[in-house]
């Protein structure tokens, strides 16, 4: 029973050998699929860890009544937020650097006293869910000494909304781009599936089961896509290694990316297998409609 | 080996291209399936092939009721059978070693079993100095002794010969013409499609005669001969 893979790979091999231009046409086709695929799945992945960095920067600024102590408010409110960074801003440091933001325009604040702005504590709360903030705010608005908490609801909540959306959109192009792509493919494989017709037909001729017959097929399917999905991947990376220092030269955000965070490990096996997956998917359309005939 | 009960096969709009035929060959007999184009004989060898399904009627191969047989099952059945073709069917692209293996690599028969058979194979038709060529540079007599060799390869119980002379010329006819008479006498079952008469009066061999898909008689080939000259 051992030798019955090895011969199926062995004959699968031939195949590719007497046949490469079919065999190139079938990776071929691979090959642009999973780089479409690869593509749209990196750029989304980038997006959302941008968006999420950007997320990052969120800090709830929760600002104290009159006459309350700012490091016993600052000290509960690090108590209620574990592990997030609690800063404690007075309300002359508020002022200052509320003077900074302003730049040039900084002389507007002249005349305006420390004690315009109300003392603060401002916790870090980087890549956030909306529900979470909500919850985190309800909790330091009780704290005693606090007037108002504010997160920033109208972006974040703009924000989550869009990264759902884009997340939505991203499944579904990704799954229109697979099923395209099984179609696509299985048509390919179907011609060199027709080319060898009469080798198919002289097979059974005498006495070829069709697991026998179809079995090579699924092999150079699988080979096929792996090859394809290899050659994704190594595109991707080549791609990668071309425009990120020239994104990162031109779009601020991009600078924060980690070197190869464009393409996680995970989803350049994910290119590799994801091609084999189709080429075994497809090569298997093929090969059992065409015996099934 | 071969019973045949009424069996009739129709396509759709046309006239049935077997009606009504019963037939039985026994285990060893040498059978010419003889008539004109169009008699029915490619039809019935289908059949036993089970390439096609009757309309109606019975038929027994090896004992087994073929309307019983599963399409899982139909490679198993073929696997005792042996066929020639007129126009030879051998792959091209494949040595003609590589085309006699085909049987014996879809039983998965060792790889050095396979090479011994093959040579062994090759060296009765003759072609033992041909095994790395490929089809196209053989003659049509070549490839039709090629073909014989890889229908013998798995020792079929029966062996199937649909116009294997049609397209060779009288000496290369005989060369096929006696390794097919040389399984036979091995014990070999031979069914021989065939509308070529100088091979019904050459060889002393039963003669079953379509005509329009109708049995029309069935005896020796001198009788055959002499009544329809």
């Amino acid at each position: 029973m051992m030798r019955r893979p090895v011969e199926a790979i062995r004959r699968a091999y031939t195949a590719l050998v007497r046949s490469p231009y079919v065999a190139i046409t079938g990776t071929g086709t691979i090959f642009v699929a999973v780089l479409s695929i690869g593509l749209v799945a990196a750029g989304l992945g980038t997006a959302e860890r941008l968006l999420g960095a950007w997320a990052g920067e969120v800090r709830l600024s929760v600002y104290l009544a009159r006459g309350a102590d700012l490091p016993t408010v600052g000290a509960a409110v690090a108590a209620l937020a574990p592990g997030r960074a609690v800063e404690e801003v007075p309300a002359a440091e508020g002022l200052r650097r509320l003077a900074q933001s302003l730049g040039d325009e900084a002389s507007l604040l002249d005349g305006v006293g420390a004690d315009a702005l109300p003392d603060c504590v401002e916790v870090a709360v980087p890549g956030i869910a909306l529900g979470e903030a909500k919850a985190l705010s309800r909790r330091l608005r009780a704290v005693p000494g606090v007037a108002e908490v504010d997160y920033g609801t109208a972006w974040l909540e703009r924000l989550e909304r869009f990264l759902d959306r884009a997340r939505a959109a991203g499944l579904g192009l990704l799954l229109v781009l697979g099923l395209a792509t099984a179609v696509l493919v299985s048509n390919t494989l179907r011609l060199a599936v027709y080319a060898r017709r009469e080798e198919i037909e002289i097979m059974k001729l005498v006495g070829a089961t069709d697991a026998f017959v179809g079995a090579p097929f699924l092999v150079e399917g699988v080979l096929q896509g792996a090859l394809a999905g290899g050659l994704a991947a190594a595109t991707l990376l080549g791609l990668q290694a071309a425009l990120l220092p020239r994104l990162a030269a031109a779009f601020g955000p991009f600078a924060a990316l980690a070197p190869g965070a464009m393409l996680p490990w995970p989803l350049l096996l994910g290119v590799v297998g994801g091609g084999a997956a189709i080429g075994l998917l497809a090569s298997a359309l093929a090969i059992f409609r065409f015996l099934r005939r | 080996m071969i019973q045949l009960f009424h069996v009739t096969k129709e396509y759709p709009g046309e006239p049935p291209a077997l009606a009504d035929v019963t037939l039985h060959v026994t285990k060893g007999e040498f059978v010419f399936l003889t008539g004109p184009s169009g008699a029915g004989k490619s039809t019935l060898l289908k059949l036993i092939f089970c390439a096609e399904a009757p309309t109606s009627g019975q038929l027994l191969l090896f004992g087994r009721n073929v309307a019983r047989v599963s399409p899982g099952e139909i490679p198993w059945v073929r696997r005792h059978i042996g066929v020639v073709f007129q126009d030879f069917k051998l792959l091209p692209e494949r040595t003609i070693g590589e085309n006699v293996a085909l049987p014996l690599e879809v039983r998965s028969l060792p790889r050095r079993e396979i090479r011994r058979k093959v040579l062994g194979l090759l060296r009765s038709v003759g072609l033992e100095h041909r095994a790395e060529k490929f089809p196209p540079s053989l003659s049509g007599g070549e490839q039709q002794r090629v073909a014989v060799a890889r229908a013998l390869a798995a020792d079929p119980a029966l062996l199937l010969a649909d116009e294997p002379t049609g397209n060779l010329d009288a000496d290369r006819t005989l060369e096929v013409m006696e390794l097919l008479a040389a399984a036979n006498a091995r014990g070999t079952t031979v069914v021989i499609a065939t509308h070529d008469r100088s091979l019904l009066q050459r060889y002393t061999r039963r003669v079953v005669a379509l005509e329009r898909g109708r049995l029309v008689s069935d005896g020796d080939s001198i009788r055959q001969a002499g009544a329809n000259p």
